[in-house]
């Protein structure tokens, strides 16, 4: 019995470190580049699988690159301002919930398909306050490649991604004029009402 | 830039800025860089149904039934052109290699390419630039002006109004007649269906996306790509402290 309460630890034991240990000590050595580069690799491996994947399996894999590669709950609050404030505790959580859901889906139905694509470092520039911005480049075969800078914050030790532009254009920037245009337009219910309806067009 | 050319950008600047403050910047200061929201919105849903019942089906057509070397040829043709006037506006902006490299492109384009049908410059080094005379009069200091949807052209600012007179006047295009013309604008349309859709897909108010994301890509153009990105980190990350001080702590 006694033995047998061991092995039980020993299993439970094993899977906390399977679980918990990747992760966790992913987060705690990477550099904001090698954050930037393990997300856009898992990026690339997404699109390559993304007919067989399919948008729901795209969300899913996507879903953990995402989250451990960006504050996706900073940049909700960041893209609304001071509005946050305003808004009750439930309300600031469906906002992130949505929000969250939002940016996965738009990157599982914009990634959907492989056609030669692949990112390359470009450079590495100190922000400030601590903030560090990585500049890289999408190529794309017969096109232009397509700038991507990111914006990383260090939050309890670990190099996460605040903020995306694409050729100089910010997506934290447009969400912001967007969103505060709507909340001061239409009200909240509405902004939730645009951000789902979005969600479900991305997945179909 | 010798002491004169810069002494004449300088008071064209300030004639310009004079100007624009005329029609703009006594109400920018109020009502931020969109003053005329709601005349712009009208205009810009004036230009989607334009679009929608016009542009869209034609170059719809048109994309299906020109093959893609033809389209390209085109697009290279008019390019060409257009780079007469790149080249210039780099000499206003005092970037003499580039607009060297323009120049070289011109020549380069038009006589083994064809008329420029043919892009062979891009392959012997020379890139091509992206410049205009609303990106000139950013460089010598005229104000920005407020954001302006017009009939038919769409996203500008005041500043951008000048700049689309002088590029209008210094593009040959402008000269071969209105059926040439609407060749260029059939083509641009149907390079363009691909972003189209994107704004379609990704905007929550397509008329807000469009704004912010026309009034960053002419930031960016005229910084010559090199982001800004700080200010817009600052800025964030300034509402983010005032909020939530604590975590900034961590």
């Amino acid at each position: 019995m006694f033995k047998m309460k061991n092995f039980y630890l020993y299993i439970n034991f094993l899977i906390g470190l399977l679980v918990f240990f990747p992760v966790h000590a992913q987060q705690q050595t990477f550099t904001a580049k090698q954050v930037v580069e393990i997300f856009q690799n898992e990026l690339i491996a997404v699109m390559q699988q993304g007919q067989n994947l399919g948008f729901k399996g795209r969300y899913n894999r996507l879903e953990i690159a995402i989250n451990q590669s960006h504050d996706l709950n900073k940049i909700a609050r960041t893209v609304i301002g001071r509005e946050w404030l305003n808004l009750s505790v439930a309300q600031q959580q469906q906002l992130s919930s949505v929000f969250s859901r939002l940016s996965i889906a738009a990157y599982a139905h914009n990634f959907k398909e492989f056609s030669g694509e692949s990112f390359t470092f470009d450079s590495e520039e100190e922000g400030l306050r601590g903030g560090v911005v990585i500049h890289s480049y999408l190529h794309i075969p017969q096109d232009k490649a397509v700038k991507f800078d990111y914006m990383l914050k260090k939050k309890s030790d670990h190099w996460q991604i605040i903020n995306i532009a694409a050729n100089g254009v910010s997506d934290l920037a447009l969400k912001r004029a967007e969103y505060t245009s709507i909340l001061k337009r239409a009200g909240f219910d509405v902004l939730i009402k645009k951000i789902t309806e979005k969600i479900n067009q991305y997945a179909q | 830039m010798s002491k004169r050319i810069q002494n004449n950008n300088k008071f064209f600047a300030v004639a310009v800025a004079g100007l624009l403050s005329l029609t703009s910047c006594a109400t920018t200061e109020t009502k931020g860089i969109d003053p005329y929201e709601d005349m712009n919105r009208s205009v810009f849903e004036f230009n989607a149904g334009l679009d929608e019942y016009l542009g869209e089906p034609i170059s719809s057509t048109y994309d299906e039934y020109t093959p893609e070397l033809i389209q390209t040829g085109i697009g290279n043709f008019f390019d060409n052109l257009k780079d007469i006037n790149v080249a210039l506006n780099n000499i206003l902006q005092a970037k003499y290699q580039k607009g060297g490299e323009d120049t070289g492109r011109f020549l380069i384009n038009s006589t083994l390419g064809i008329g420029g049908l043919f892009d062979f410059a891009t392959g012997f080094g020379l890139k091509k630039h992206q410049e205009d005379f609303a990106q000139t009069l950013a460089v010598w200091g005229v104000p920005q002006g407020a954001y302006l949807v017009l009939p038919v052209l769409g996203p500008m600012t005041s500043r951008g109004v000048p700049g689309v007179v002088f590029d209008t006047a210094f593009n040959p295009a402008t000269y071969v007649g209105v059926p040439i013309r609407a060749i260029e604008l059939l083509n641009l349309r149907a390079n363009a269906a691909g972003q189209l859709k994107l704004l379609d897909e990704a905007a929550l108010d397509s008329y807000i996306f469009t704004r912010e994301a026309f009034l960053q890509s002419r930031k960016h153009l005229i910084n010559d790509g090199n982001v800004e990105l700080e200010e817009d980190l600052d800025l964030d990350l300034d509402i983010d402290s005032i909020l939530f001080e604590d975590e900034l702590n961590n």
